[in-house]
């Protein structure tokens, strides 16, 4: 694994620190608060709030301070009771606010970015999931987004805060001795500085850190995965040795975040203690001049101390965006990704259009599939060799067809463009003699019923599983769909039947299990195109034969396309094909092909039992 | 998969596991708490001094400090000169005073970094080597989300706590400790004033973040939720499209997504009211001293620079005291986490003490009466007895949930059995260590699992020494060289999630070759072929029978043309074993070989119909 798998962010070499900016795609995530704009408002009011009451209170110590120097006993003490209560007052209050607005914000945008992120990953193509691994996406639909509207509301929030205080601070000194705060305002470019330097190599380490994390938890995660293929082959040891490499890697680079903070912090304590001296000696020497009071003096020695963490903070969400940019890019990017298959504009007028008469689909055509026509159809990946050629095939209604071939041969490629899970980039596929792209995509998926290889369930029941073929089937109508799909007895055996929970991703069922439950499922959508792939290939070759006899039934009034290895599964099919190298080579039924004396004969004859066989084969009865 | 709570009723002791964990960091950690003890003294002596110009500038008499600086000063300065002197002396002094402050700010930083880091590190080790060495029905008892969550943020939790809320702790304290008597020495009076809230603090703190735990719950819960849901969806998409089914998933996310976003906004409001109302409190405290302190400060009762200094230290100890609600209450997750990871460290390892098998075995199995049930009264296997002579090849077949994968982790040692013996050659198994039987069974899983990592390194799995040139050998064996081959890297291809992605075909075929490098005395083949096209599938049984000529091979299958070319064939039904012989003795007694000959028997005599009508040439 090289470490780009693992970098959420811009690789090291590509990153510099002075690279500007890139105000783009920020201005389009701001969008997401500017959704809010009330709330937008009151979070920098109460940021404003809270920097100006944090000003204040060192104001009044020193009016308190001068004023009992000047005016002694004659000091209004409930005046300042008061101001000072009511600047807890107002700070408690920019508290609360600033939690409230920020903490909704914060909330909301990442809720609004996740949600349309989510939108648009409905309607992508697969070709987009292709590229790119599902925990790739939970990275940018997860902590990416939580990352992003973290910076977005606290930081906005720190923005405005920082400045308040800034000019605040600022503008008091000048006021009450322009000279003295002139001089200490001049540690400040020092300590911004200081801060940027600092706050971008700890947010370095800390992606470091952050990458190594990832790793050490997919370790774990292959490790647990893989245990009993470690444990068979003895490999304890080795992964122990492999592991304690990442370990130590993670040792290094979190002590190194840790040391960079470290020197940061003394740094700066030191800098604005040398902000305080000058203050002491420079404002000591004023006030034994007379020139400012000892209330103006306390309150300068009160400042210096407060001015360094505004501009720790500026220089941290100034480095958190650079090191966020590439966050920000990837979020946006697969928000505004266009679908290469979604319907065109035309059918959306069609769909738009489309008064709700029950006997035609969404988009104004005929609902019954009565066939479906590959006409030269050829697919390839882009820029890549041609995976099928030239495919010329009829389906009709009622009609099964069964898909035999080597892998490789372009089988599962053929039901992917049948779904239009992809779209043929040469010739067409017709429905009805309509090319399927000028129909609804939702029309034809919402009519088919797909058994896959690797049978995907979901979280839930059993029941829950199979109900996601028709949401609204009643429990009856969920035990005859598992019933003929063969799947009953399984589900019987179970410790709570129907009931029973299935985990996450199906990890506690067997292979055939899952994909008798998944058959169960297509079963029940009653699909106007069944399509299986390898549907059967983990379930023992009795159940099989059990899950046949249903299935002739099923297949009834509707198109299938089965693919399988054994070919005791297919050879009842009205069309077989025989796939080899993105072509059709051989077409026709069991008895043509038998005869043809091509690739199905010998694949059918190298399956049955060769020539042993003939001796010893019992008595059965032909069908 | 049980909660991991109803699995372990013992108890678990989390001091020891804490003692052995922190072995060689504690000193370590002495160091930070030294280094913090000694950086806040220094850090406290600046109010001090800048107390003490202050009284000077009104014009107190000189205090201790201001005698002590005066050795510093030149005897020939006079009035303001030595006042001047004593301002710049302090200043630098307070520069310095600082600076080395920093110094033991950093100290403190690497050793906690270093202490904690260590602490981590071992925990992360001593985790992964244990859950590779535990029993596969640990495996099986926990879910994996579960167990990477315990090895992940659990040790993170614990490793927050030693190298943040530790200190925090400590800080707090010796804040009380170094501050109290300053304050008393400077006045009494003020300084109960000044604690009078504390108390109050520290209590509601406490209640508060104990109630704020349910609502950090409720947000990871809403948080694991929306995980799920998402991750679902992006692994089950093509599901999702087939069925069209994008409106309930929508549906179906939108939910978690706003149930995450209300208790993300709820958990903000609650934590606003909190430090809002504790941001009062605070600055009462603060308001108090100041303006008591103004009363008394008028009446001559006290100087204005003791009220500075006591406005100052009150801000250094008032902020940690509010903040030590939080830090008691992730105190209180560290030791949850703790308990935790005890839990999974406590779970017995598979034994490891018995004598090492050192030399090969022929390959000869014997099981006589072998009984084992993972629950009670739920036999899996019941009273099998089977032997299988040297060089054999013999398939196990029989319809699921019969035993055939239990009996091949029994050969393994994966599990025991409950009574009844297992010989491989003369060694009773339960005497040989797992590993080195294991060493000597190569076996091919029915769900292939491959590493993420090159073809290349998967391969050498099953022999770390292997040469490309043996992989490639191997590889021809299991059909899958070509494949390799065509692929653009070969044997450097990545694969895994990250990289390329094999078909079930090509993993079962280079699970294969991995145990091929191998070139063990037993081959176990468990339905390790059913994804493999026939054709495929044929070679490579033919290229097996010819390299492994002498050595045993056993072979669970579902397809009969597998099954028929093995030497002897097993029948398993509801754990016992129903039938034995060869393809020739069982395809003549009623059973279930026999059902399975008749189903593929009828695709045959299709065949042999179409030869004896159409005359085609055998």
């Amino acid at each position: 694994m090289t470490d780009a798998f693992y970098d959420d962010d811009n690789t090291l070499d590509e990153f510099s620190p002075d690279k500007d900016l890139k105000l783009g795609v920020w201005s389009q995530l701001a969008r997401y608060a500017l959704c809010y704009p009330q709330d937008l408002m009151m979070l920098a009011l109460c940021a404003v709030l809270v920097g100006i009451c944090e000003i204040t209170f060192p104001l009044v110590t020193r009016w308190v301070i001068d004023d009992i120097g000047s005016l002694g006993a004659a000091i209004d003490l409930i005046f300042y009771s008061g101001l000072y209560g009511l600047l807890c007052l107002g700070l408690g209050v920019g508290v609360v606010g600033f939690l409230w607005f920020g903490g909704k914000l914060r909330s909301h945008m990442s809720h609004d970015i996740r949600r349309d992120g989510f939108e648009n990953l409905q309607r992508l193509s697969f070709s987009y999931y292709d590229q790119r691994p599902v925990g790739w996406l939970m990275a940018r639909m997860t902590s990416d987004c939580e990352r992003l509207s973290n910076i977005m509301a606290w930081g906005i929030l720190d923005l405005v805060w920082s400045f308040t205080i800034m000019l605040g601070i600022s503008g008091a000194m000048l006021v009450m001795e322009p000279r003295l705060g002139f001089i200490i305002l001049l540690s400040l470019p020092a300590l911004a500085y200081i801060s940027r330097y600092f706050q971008t190599r700890i947010l370095k380490s800390a992606r470091e850190v952050r990458q190594t994390n990832s790793r050490i938890t997919g370790a774990y995660n292959e490790n647990i995965m893989g245990v009993l293929t470690s444990k068979v082959f003895v490999k304890e040891a080795d992964n122990l040795d492999k592991f304690g490499k990442i370990t130590d890697r993670m040792h290094g680079a979190s002590i190194q975040n840790a040391v960079q903070a470290a020197i940061y912090l003394p740094i700066v304590l030191t800098l604005s203690a040398l902000a305080t001296g000058i203050a002491l000696v420079i404002g000591g020497i004023e006030s034994a001049w007379g020139i400012i009071t000892t209330g103006t003096l306390i309150a300068f020695l009160t400042y210096t101390r407060h001015f360094f963490e505004p501009i720790e903070q500026l220089a941290h969400w100034f480095a958190e965006m650079q090191m966020a940019q590439a966050s920000a890019e990837r979020v946006m990017s697969l928000i505004q990704a266009e679908s290469e298959i979604r319907d065109s504009e035309q059918v959306e007028a069609q769909i738009a259009a489309h008064t709700g008469s029950s006997s035609l689909a969404a988009d104004g055509y005929e609902q019954t599939i009565d066939s479906i026509t590959f006409d030269r159809v050829g697919f390839s990946y882009e820029n890549g060799p041609p995976i099928l050629r030239d495919i010329n095939l009829v389906l009709k209604r009622g009609q099964s067809v069964a898909v035999v071939g080597a892998t490789g041969g372009g089988k599962t490629t053929l039901i992917s463009l049948l779904a239009r899970f992809y779209e043929p980039t040469e010739g067409s596929i017709r429905i009805n003699d309509i090319d399927y792209r000028n129909r609804s995509l939702h029309y034809l998926q919402s009519n088919l019923g797909v058994v896959l290889q690797s049978s995907h369930l979901f979280k839930g029941t059993i029941s829950d599983n199979i109900r996601y073929g028709r949401l609204d089937a009643t429990i009856d109508e969920i035990h005859a769909a598992a019933l003929k799909a063969g799947a009953h007895p399984v589900i019987t055996e179970m410790p709570e039947a129907y009931d029973t929970q299935i985990s996450e991703g199906g990890a506690s069922l067997s292979a055939g299990q899952k994909q008798l439950i998944s058959f169960a499922r297509a079963l029940l959508a009653d699909p106007q195109i069944l399509i299986m792939d390898e549907a059967t290939s983990s379930v023992d070759t009795l159940t099989e034969a059990r899950i046949e006899q249903g299935l002739r039934v099923l297949l009834q009034d509707r198109i299938s396309v089965i693919i399988a290895h054994r070919l005791s599964t297919i050879r009842h099919a009205d069309v077989i094909l025989v796939m080899e190298h993105g072509q059709i080579i051989e077409q026709g039924n069991h008895e043509a092909l038998i005869q043809l004396k091509g690739r199905y004969h010998h694949l059918y004859q190298q399956q049955s039992l060769n020539n042993l066989w003939g001796e010893t084969a019992p008595e059965v009865d032909a069908t | 998969m049980l909660p991991a709570q109803q699995s372990s009723p013992r108890t678990l002791r989390l001091w020891p596991l804490f003692l052995k964990t922190s072995k060689g960091f504690r000193g370590q950690l002495l160091i930070a708490l030294t280094s913090m003890v000694a950086c806040f003294i220094f850090l406290f002596t600046v109010p001090m001094i800048t107390r003490s110009m202050l009284d000077q500038l009104s014009g107190e008499p000189p205090d201790t400090y201001s005698r002590w600086i005066s050795i510093l000063i030149p005897a020939d300065f006079d009035g303001d000169a030595v006042l001047y002197a004593s301002l710049g002396i302090s200043a630098l002094l307070i520069v310095m005073v600082t600076a080395v402050a920093g110094g033991f700010i950093f100290l403190r930083g690497r050793a906690i970094a270093a202490a904690a880091e260590g602490m981590a590190r071992r925990l992360r080790d001593t985790l992964m080597d244990h859950l590779n060495h535990l029993p596969m029905g640990f495996h099986q008892r926990f879910d994996t989300g579960d167990l990477i969550q315990r090895c992940t943020s659990d040790i993170e939790t614990f490793r927050v706590f030693i190298s943040g809320q530790i200190i925090e702790i400590g800080r707090a304290v010796l804040m009380l400790i170094i501050v109290t008597p300053i304050l008393l020495s400077l006045d009494v009076k003020m300084t109960v004033i000044a604690m009078i809230t504390m108390p109050v603090l520290l209590i509601s703190a406490v209640l508060f973040f104990g109630r704020v735990k349910t609502m950090f719950q409720k947000v990871d819960e809403a948080e694991a939720a929306l995980t799920t849901v998402l991750q679902e969806n992006l692994t089950g998409i093509r599901v999702v499209r087939a069925f069209a089914r994008q409106d309930f998933e929508r549906q179906k996310f939108g939910d978690a997504n706003a149930r995450f976003r209300d208790e993300n906004q709820r958990l903000f409001r609650f934590l606003g009211a909190y430090y809002g109302a504790s941001d009062i409190v605070c600055l009462f405290q603060v308001g108090l001293i100041l303006i008591i302190g103004a009363q008394w400060v008028l009446a001559n009762e006290m100087t204005v620079g003791t009220l500075f200094a006591f406005i100052t230290y009150e801000s250094m100890i008032i902020w940690p005291i509010r903040h030590m609600g939080r830090v008691l209450t992730d105190s209180g997750k560290a030791v949850v986490a703790l308990r935790r990871l005890a839990e999974v460290l406590s779970e017995p390892v598979e034994s490891s003490t018995e004598a090492t098998l050192t030399q090969p075995l022929t390959g000869g199995i014997k099981l006589s009466n072998v009984n084992f049930q993972f629950e009670p009264d739920q036999p899996v296997l019941s009273n099998l007895s089977l032997t299988i002579a040297p060089g054999e090849t013999v398939a196990l077949m029989g319809p699921p949930g019969s035993g055939k994968s239990t009996l091949l982790q029994l050969l393994l040692r994966l599990e025991d059995p409950d009574s009844g013996a297992i010989w491989l050659d003369d060694h009773r198994l339960e005497d040989v260590s797992r590993k080195s039987i294991r060493r000597q069974i190569g076996v091919v899983l029915q769900e292939s699992f491959l590493f993420a990592g090159t073809i290349g390194e998967n391969l050498r799995i099953g022999r770390t020494t292997a040469d490309d040139e043996a992989l490639r050998a191997a590889a021809a064996t299991a059909d899958i060289l070509e494949t390799i081959d065509s692929l653009p890297n070969g044997l450097s291809t990545q694969v895994g999630e990250r990289g390329v992605t094999l078909s079930g075909g090509q993993r079962q075929r280079l699970s294969i070759a991995r145990a091929l490098l191998k070139d063990p005395a037993i081959l176990i083949l468990d339905d390790a072929l059913s994804a493999v096209d026939t054709d495929t599938e044929a070679s490579i049984l033919a290229n097996l029978r010819q390299q492994r000529q002498n050595k045993t091979t056993i072979i669970v299958a579902h397809r009969l043309s597998t099954i028929m070319q093995a030497d002897r064939i097993f029948v398993l039904e509801d754990g016992k074993l129903s039938q034995a012989g060869n393809h020739e003795s069982l395809s003549q007694s009623k059973g279930i070989y026999q059902d399975l000959c008749a189903l593929q028997g009828q695709v045959q005599q299709e065949i042999l119909n179409h030869r004896d009508t159409k005359e085609l040439p055998v």
